[in-house]
């Protein structure tokens, strides 16, 4: 190995500390080992936003020379693992960085792993996932989310495990020992440690083949050079009635408001409380949810005077964004069903999973 | 321009949520965080003004967040301006607009010219140029604070208008000192009212209260000359709270009587909604601790901090002349009209 890049994909704020932890941790691992290692933090997202899909990376190599090649890098090519800290993720992401909904194992090399953190199997998991020109792994590690605020780190021992898995999935970038060596050092080293050999024996690795795995539905837009847009950098603002299209927030949501118009009582509330504009008025006096451009952040269900009518439902319950009121339009009974089903799917509404 | 009376008069109809306009002018698309109440701001001003609108906005989440690369939310015009420069730019912008109507380049009609800025941009730095902005008569110009209370797209610098004893990045807790953050908000609706007189609306909302804030914005833009409006808007970010609960949060700022809901029109300062209510004793104020205890950035506190915040704000209410706006606690008697004071300044002359 010259050079092995990890890239942890994360949610934005929820997670920058547990995604800083473990990338900083690999590469003092590696220091551990007598290799050496930079991390590349704020890479996809200055500044972050909640929520928001972001990325950093741990480079780790045998010699300096290669270490600063890949690091002039605006991102590592392709990377031996890429770690996804919140499942939802696998849909899709976009970011700051690019535009377009990128796949989530887009930057793995040949024989790479996935590592997942979900409490979901493996097997649904597999399903999610988007199709490669190579065999790769999918892992997962058997966790809750694990989601904190700006100021707070959660330390509920996620962060070891999945270091502890990165270092069998990967197959010993960092080894077990260096790890033990260096990230549970310190105060509470014994529990650190227990949770690294926790996470290396827990994980679970499925090998997926190439050319298997769903199609990628989003294509990434062509953009303007500078000297392609008007002067003084003006563009069009956006057609009155229409919304931008150009970058759509979904990749954000976690869980997504699912409205129960049987019980709507069309008191606007969620329309008008809606920081991001995703409700659209229909003649029957409904709101109907836009999922392109809702973010899941739940104003709408906590401001919704009725009980039950709207509820967050963990966003992988859904395969796509299409108009739900419009499925209630034409068939309400069959609507009720499909929400019902989606709240068995998803384990019932879902409250942010936060330490708030 | 319409008169007071009869923009005060069309209100009463704005009021019914189903009047409102249904057509978004900052509509979906925009980068920000889940949960982000100053969006919304954004979202009520741009509905309220109408399409007959510029705006320009200073550096600060609502520019960078809204117009990423080759994409933006806005559906009028918009345009970005420096950090410190909502004033200038709103002056400039108006009085382009005045020019090119004079010179018939352009037919003339009634164009809002809003400036935005943040607590940051506005409170701190941008703050000679509003005081410019309003000290001019000439032009018709609304200035928009949204105060998230930090500078929030630099993740979270403390700013003026930063509470007492929150946690920013410049401003942590730590084992030994447990507050760093010893200022105390600045209020600077007040403050602009106050130091200019001949500015024609100044007011305090919060964006949990929508048809307050759009009535606000409503009557700033149709009152005419320079006029301001600030907003209290939770940001989930650096609140660091469940952005679920953003809406929230914003009614019980106000409900705690930490935000003060009131404006100053031809000569009277008015009180608004829940504000009203607590100050003519018709509503109870609630514990400060509600408001406080549901954000990460006051997680540092214990009960003595949380008393004192509570005493400031109970002297706020019990003590001042004017909750919210005048710290004054009594006028000195000398200084009533016709008294000995004033005599001896005329025969001096």
């Amino acid at each position: 190995m010259a050079v092995g890049s990890v890239d942890v994909t994360y949610r934005g704020i929820f997670q920058k500390s547990l995604a800083s932890v473990i990338t900083k941790a690999l590469v003092k691992a590696a220091r551990h080992e007598h290799k050496i290692g930079g991390t590349v933090q704020r890479y996809s997202d200055s500044p972050e936003r909640n929520g928001i899909p972001a990325k950093q990376f741990a480079v780790i190599a045998d010699e300096e020379t290669s270490l600063r090649v890949e690091m002039a890098k605006y991102e590592p090519d392709t990377v031996v693992a890429t770690c996804v800290l919140d499942d939802t993720l696998v849909k899709g992401l976009e970011s700051w960085a690019w535009y377009g909904v990128q796949a989530v194992n887009a930057s793995l090399s040949p024989g790479g792993v996935l590592l997942v953190v979900s409490e979901r199997p493996i097997e649904e998991l597999a399903d999610w996932m988007p199709r490669a020109d190579f065999d790769w792994r999918l892992a997962v590690l058997s966790r809750k989310t694990s989601f904190a605020g700006l100021w707070v780190y959660n330390d509920d021992g996620t962060d070891m495990e999945v270091l502890g898995a990165l270092s069998r999935v990967t197959g010993g970038l960092v080894a077990l020992e260096s790890l033990v060596a260096t990230a549970a050092a310190g105060s509470d080293a014994a529990r650190r440690a227990e949770l690294l050999e926790s996470g290396f024996s827990s994980v679970q690795v499925a090998p997926i083949s190439a050319g298997v795995g769903r199609e990628w539905p989003y294509e990434t837009p062509a953009l303007p050079a500078w000297d392609e847009m008007g002067e003084g950098v003006a563009i069009r603002g956006v057609p009155k009635g229409e919304r931008n299209m150009l970058f759509q927030k979904f990749t954000t949501r976690t869980a997504r408001p699912v409205v129960d118009f049987d019980r709507c009582v069309r008191c606007q509330i969620c329309y008008t409380v809606c920081p991001d504009e995703a409700f659209d008025p229909t003649p029957s006096g409904h709101y109907a949810v836009d999922y392109g451009h809702c973010c899941g952040c739940g104003i709408c269900a906590n401001a919704c005077p009725v009980e039950g009518c709207i509820e967050m439902v963990d966003e992988l319950a859904f395969s796509d964004n299409s108009d739900l009121h419009r499925i209630y339009e034409a068939d309400p009974e069959g609507y009720g069903n499909l929400r019902q089903a989606a709240l068995a799917t998803a384990g019932g509404p879902v409250r942010h999973y936060g330490i708030f | 321009m319409a008169t007071v009376a009869e923009a005060l008069a069309d209100l009463s109809v704005g009021r019914r949520l189903k009047v409102l306009p249904l057509e978004e002018l900052y509509t979906s698309g925009h980068r920000t965080c889940q949960g982000c109440e100053s969006a919304l701001v954004m979202r009520y001003m741009a509905k309220v003004a109408g399409p007959r609108t510029v705006v320009t906005g200073t550096t600060g989440c609502m520019y960078v967040a809204n117009t990423s690369y080759n994409s933006t939310p806005w559906v009028v015009p918009w345009a970005h301006t420096q950090l410190g420069a909502a004033g200038s730019s709103a002056l400039g912008t108006a009085a382009g607009l005045e020019a090119l109507m004079r010179k018939g380049k352009i037919p003339r009609e009634k164009i809002n010219v809003i400036a935005f800025c943040s607590d940051g941009g506005g409170g701190d730095m941008g703050l000679s140029g509003i005081s410019a902005a309003m000290q001019d008569t000439r032009y018709n110009l609304l200035i928009l604070l949204y105060d998230n209370e930090s500078y929030a797209n630099t993740d979270i610098q403390a700013s003026g208008m930063t509470p007492w004893g929150a946690v920013t990045s410049f401003t942590p807790s730590g084992t030994k000192k447990k507050i760093s953050q010893h200022r105390w908000k600045k209020n600077v609706p007040a403050l602009l009212m106050a130091g200019h007189p001949q500015g024609r609306y100044f007011a305090s909302a919060s964006s949990g209260f929508g048809m307050d804030l759009m009535e606000k914005v409503r009557i700033a833009l149709d009152v005419g000359g320079p006029t301001f409006v600030q907003t209290h808007d939770p940001c989930p970010k650096g609140w660091d709270f469940d952005p679920r609960r953003s809406h929230e949060l914003a009614i019980l700022a106000v409900e705690c009587g930490i935000t003060v809901l009131w404006d100053f029109l031809e000569g009277e300062l008015r009180y608004q909604g829940v504000t009203r209510q607590l100050v003519e004793g018709a509503l109870k104020r609630r514990p400060v601790a509600e408001y406080l205890q549901i954000q990460g950035r006051f997680a540092h506190f214990g009960d003595e901090e949380i008393d004192y915040f509570q005493s400031q704000i109970d002297e706020m209410w019990e003590q001042w002349l004017l909750p919210g706006v005048l710290p004054a606690t009594a006028i000195p008697q000398e200084l009533e009209l016709g008294t000995a004071a004033g005599r001896g300044r005329s025969e001096d002359v």
